[in-house]
């Protein structure tokens, strides 16, 4: 079975590689982005079969990231799982989140990593 | 001619588990015999166990050592001997001791009198001391009423829990099952989407402060027993931003939420 691939995009460092680090430890291949833009290049030139996905970035942050991802045939469907501490109380945001559709907005502080990876699992899962 | 006193005094006596007071006083003296005697009908035992008896002997015939020979026996209700022993005591002012009496192992339960006899110089002393106790068989260590009383209460507990929790555990699931909204226009749906789920999964968290949270919100519509979103009425995102800050509010840290799918494929 081929190994199921990840794109990281975080841009704080330690976070991102904690993440990575789990994740090989759960067999999956990761690549890390360290902002949107990396984030786009990355996703459209490699097809990871999911995104995990920070909000607040230098250079491009997440969500015009996803906009741009989204506009891609490929990129459409790809699923996305957004881990931000921003808080969905700002009504462009939601606007946003409904029109290009992650399947779950997840708050830093809310979750532990092997969470996070557990949800990643089940979303892989249901698409095989 | 010698006769004794032969009273009970209160003493304790433990039986099966049980602390129990039983009286024994013996007293000798030179006319008249008394007998006290104290029911201890409260003294359970089964069979095969041993029954203690305290008893206390006396004797007020100027301090000279005297042979009793002490009869115990117990008889059924219908005044049958089921046991029978006896032992030689000496007594020279008084005597004390505890006499244990093993409960044959086929009796049948019921209410039973232990008597005792004193025989002094051949002569059946004219004083007999007495007390009734029950017989009960033991099922798993305890006595067969506590066990049935035990096992009724311990069972009918399990029962009620057994319930509560089942319903609990039903109550639990319909409120995270997610709720349809097939009916709503494609367009609209994830909007009642995110609300519902927002709402059933901050009732999980915070309870049915979720629901009066919701229903506060202006131009949005839920039931207030199931939280189902009836309509919205107002910018959809306005209103989740508002619920969302509504729920970070009471909850003190921000909300996470998820998306339904819209197929398997996405």
């Amino acid at each position: 079975m081929p190994q199921k691939t990840i794109l990281v995009v975080e841009d704080e460092e330690s976070l991102r590689e904690a993440i990575v680090d789990i994740l090989r430890l759960k067999n999956f291949l990761s690549f890390e982005a360290k902002d949107g833009e990396e984030a786009v290049e990355l996703a459209l030139s490699k097809h990871p079969d999911l995104i995990l996905l920070d909000l607040l970035m230098p250079v491009m942050d997440g969500m015009t990231a996803l906009k741009k991802i989204r506009e891609d045939s490929w990129g459409e469907k790809v699923p996305v799982v957004i881990l931000t501490n921003l808080s969905a109380t700002n009504e462009q945001l939601v606007e946003d989140m409904v029109t290009h559709k992650p399947m779950h907005y997840l708050i830093k502080s809310d979750w532990k990593l092997h969470d996070v990876v557990k949800k990643i699992e089940e979303i892989l899962e249901m698409r095989k | 001619m010698k006769s004794f006193r032969i009273t009970f005094v209160r003493v304790l006596v433990v039986s099966a588990g049980l602390i129990l007071a039983l009286s024994a006083i013996f007293a000798q003296e030179v006319v008249n015999a008394q007998v006290d005697t104290a029911d201890a009908g409260a003294i359970k035992v089964a069979p095969g166990e041993l029954l203690p008896i305290s008893v206390k002997l006396s004797n007020f015939g100027g301090g000279r050592r005297v042979d009793v020979l002490v009869e115990y026996s117990i008889f059924s209700g219908a005044g049958e001997k089921i046991y029978s022993s006896n032992e030689t005591v000496a007594v020279e002012t008084t005597n004390n001791f505890i006499k244990t009496i093993q409960i044959p192992f086929g009796v049948a339960g019921g209410v039973y009198m232990a008597k005792t006899f004193v025989i002094y110089d051949g002569q059946l002393v004219p004083a007999t001391t007495q007390f009734s106790f029950t017989i009960e068989r033991k099922i798993l260590g305890l006595f067969r009423d506590d066990f049935f009383l035990y096992g009724g209460i311990t069972l009918l507990s399990g029962i009620l829990m057994f319930a509560l929790g089942h319903a609990l555990i039903k109550r639990r699931r319909g409120r995270s099952t997610p709720l349809d909204y097939s009916d709503i226009p494609r367009d609209k749906r994830i909007f009642y989407e995110i609300l519902s789920d927002t709402i059933m999964q901050m009732r999980e968290r915070v309870g049915d402060d979720a629901l009066l949270i919701a229903a506060n919100i202006d131009g949005l519509k839920i039931d207030k027993e199931t939280g189902k979103v009836h309509n919205i009425s107002e910018n959809p995102s306005k209103i989740i931003a508002t619920l969302v800050s509504g729920y970070e509010k009471i909850l003190g840290k921000k909300v996470s939420f998820s998306l339904r799918r819209e197929n398997p494929n996405l």
